[in-house]
């Protein structure tokens, strides 16, 4: 160990300033503190889960098969990926200050909004890395089942001798409008946009809130509402419904809620319908907007908070 | 030693805000001392006399309702003032998904060190302290520790290694600022002391002056035998040979009798 000079720490003024390094350091601590907590068999079990949808279907055409599968699989991947967001995060903060890591990370040069957007990478590195894998699993299920589909329609057409290549290439297109295409990706990464929001919104709501039960009851309520946000705009729109109080309420419901309608595709990517890229990019630029805000709001409030 | 202290505590009041019907409290009422570079200071009182949340203001985790406090000069509000502090909580959990080395390396990263010059110092602190929570709140190198009851729940033997470490640091020029309930090992360690009670400071100075009486004197004699004791007034100054006045000053009470006394004097208002 070194000798300490007193006089060369009262010289090193310089201020501490954003590193990723650090953020990474923190992101990734939080993101294996998580996956020790139990996530994989959960994971393992809901990609067990999607197999066994992928298949349990009971066969009424091709097309509907396949729509049924997307539905059902991507509203549970959708409830998975903001359940485990929600859960993950407002455990976070209240487990570090009851263990006192809180303190021990703080009380070393780490800047308070490096140390919220590590713990906010973490959880989203892992939602991330669970959607990624659940998505190579759904892909590859939607794709065996596409194919077999379109065998044995093609089948079927050849013993009823309607085997056309008319009615095969019908058949076809209809099975790769419903089967593996790049829409499925866009609607697993909307789902991750909807999850990041949530969130962090999660993350908001733990630094002020002392208890994990209240952040869980409250993002959730805020999670229900903000699937809403499109009647809280039609009601403020209407200029002769309810109370003045009621509508300020409301205005304030509608400014605190992220709008989660945005990112629903889920079901135009069950219709076989196409997800411009427009939407893509709209999506994104909205969910790095809301994440933006409550992000700053977050920093405002943990800059603050009493530890 | 450095002009600049390594503590500086002007005038900290803390007062938490009350919630649900509960009224403000008053955590720290009007606190100063400073703590120089290379000493050893003891912050000493009760549980609920405001040592922690002193603590707490001068590591930048508590803002200070009125005061200040500030490291090596540079203000506590500031990240900054971190880079020379390492600090060890009461009763400190780790990640459990992380092994001693891993934790090391984390804090270490967090620091912003990296490659062999951060594994060598987590090897060198682990063999130094065999204490995760010591090798953590060192693996910077800071100039300043503040320890924050390191003796507790430590059973006695470790309890003296943490006391022989601190005595270490000190001669290594790491200034300590160290709470505890051990108060006879605080006698031992520690250079000065301050006493809180109540969220005030009620007793601060240097060790040895603190717990000298004033109104005693004493003398400490060598080779004195049982006949001298009973005529030592009459014949001290006229003995000479093998018998020698070494000392005459004041007799000293306990860190622990002071203590007592101290923080058991009726609260100010």
């Amino acid at each position: 160990m070194s000798q300490a000079s007193p006089s060369s720490a009262a010289a090193s003024v310089a201020p501490v300033r954003f590193s990723p390094r650090r953020v990474w350091t923190l992101a990734y601590a939080t993101m294996t503190q998580l996956m020790r907590m139990k996530i994989l068999p959960f994971l393992l079990l809901f990609c067990a889960l999607v197999a066994a949808m992928g298949f349990g279907f009971s066969t009424i055409n091709p097309e509907q098969q396949l729509s049924q599968f997307k539905t059902m699989s991507l509203g549970v991947l959708q409830v998975f990926s903001i359940v485990f967001g929600i859960v993950a995060t407002a455990l976070l903060l209240p487990k570090d200050l009851e263990d006192r890591t809180l303190y021990t990370s703080l009380s070393k040069p780490v800047p308070r909004f490096d140390y919220l957007l590590g713990k906010l990478l973490g959880v989203l590195m892992l939602i991330a890395s669970g959607l990624v894998i659940i998505d190579a699993v759904l892909s590859l299920i939607l794709w065996l089942q596409q194919s077999m589909l379109f065998a044995s329609a093609v089948s079927q057409l050849h013993s009823e001798n309607q085997d056309s290549p008319e009615a095969v290439a019908q058949i076809h297109e209809i099975v790769a409008r419903q089967g593996l295409t790049w829409n499925l990706h866009w609607a697993v990464w909307a789902i991750f946009l909807k999850a990041a929001v949530v969130t962090t919104v999660a993350l908001l709501l733990s630094c002020i809130a002392s208890s994990t039960l209240f952040t869980i009851v409250i993002t959730f309520c805020i999670t229900i509402i903000g699937h809403g946000h499109a009647m809280i705009r039609e009601f403020i729109l209407q200029p002769n419904l309810g109370s003045t109080a009621t509508r300020i309420a409301t205005f304030l419901l509608a400014t605190i809620c992220p709008d989660l309608a945005q990112f629903d595709v889920v079901d135009s990517v069950a219709n076989g319908e196409i997800v411009p890229w427009a939407a893509v990019y709209e999506m994104t630029g909205i969910a790095a907007l809301y994440m933006t805000v409550y992000l700053f709001v977050t920093h405002l409030v943990f800059v603050e908070k009493e530890l | 030693m450095s002009a600049t202290p390594a503590v500086s505590v002007n005038h900290l009041t803390k007062v938490f805000k009350g919630h649900l019907g509960k009224g403000a409290f008053r955590a720290v009422h009007d606190v100063s001392f400073t703590v120089e570079a290379g000493e050893v200071y003891g912050l000493i009182g009760p549980n609920g006399s405001g040592k922690s949340t002193t603590m707490k203001a001068i590591l930048g985790l508590l803002n200070a309702t009125e005061g200040d406090t500030s490291i090596f000069g540079i203000p506590s509000t500031e990240v900054a003032s971190r880079r020379s502090v390492g600090f060890l909580p009461e009763n400190p959990y780790f990640y459990k998904h992380l092994t001693g080395r891993e934790t090391l390396h984390f804090y270490g990263k967090l620091c912003g060190m990296s490659g062999d010059q951060l594994k060598s110092r987590a090897e060198e602190m682990l063999a130094l302290t065999g204490r995760l929570g010591l090798a953590q709140a060192l693996i910077h190198e800071p100039q300043l520790l503040v320890l924050d009851e390191p003796t507790a729940g430590v059973d006695p033997s470790g309890s003296r290694i943490i006391r022989d470490l601190i005595i270490e640091f000190r001669t290594r020029g790491i200034t300590v600022l160290v709470t505890s309930h051990l108060l006879e090992q605080m006698q031992e360690v520690c250079d000065r002391v301050g006493i809180m009670a109540h969220g005030r400071m009620v007793r601060e100075g240097r060790l040895d002056e603190l717990i000298a009486v004033e109104n005693q004197t004493e003398l400490v004699l060598e080779n004195a035998s049982p006949d001298l004791l009973a005529k030592i007034d009459a014949l001290v100054k006229a003995e000479g040979g093998g018998t020698r006045l070494l000392r005459s000053g004041h007799p000293r009470t306990t860190l622990e009798r002071l203590f007592i006394e101290a923080t058991t004097e009726p609260k100010k208002p």
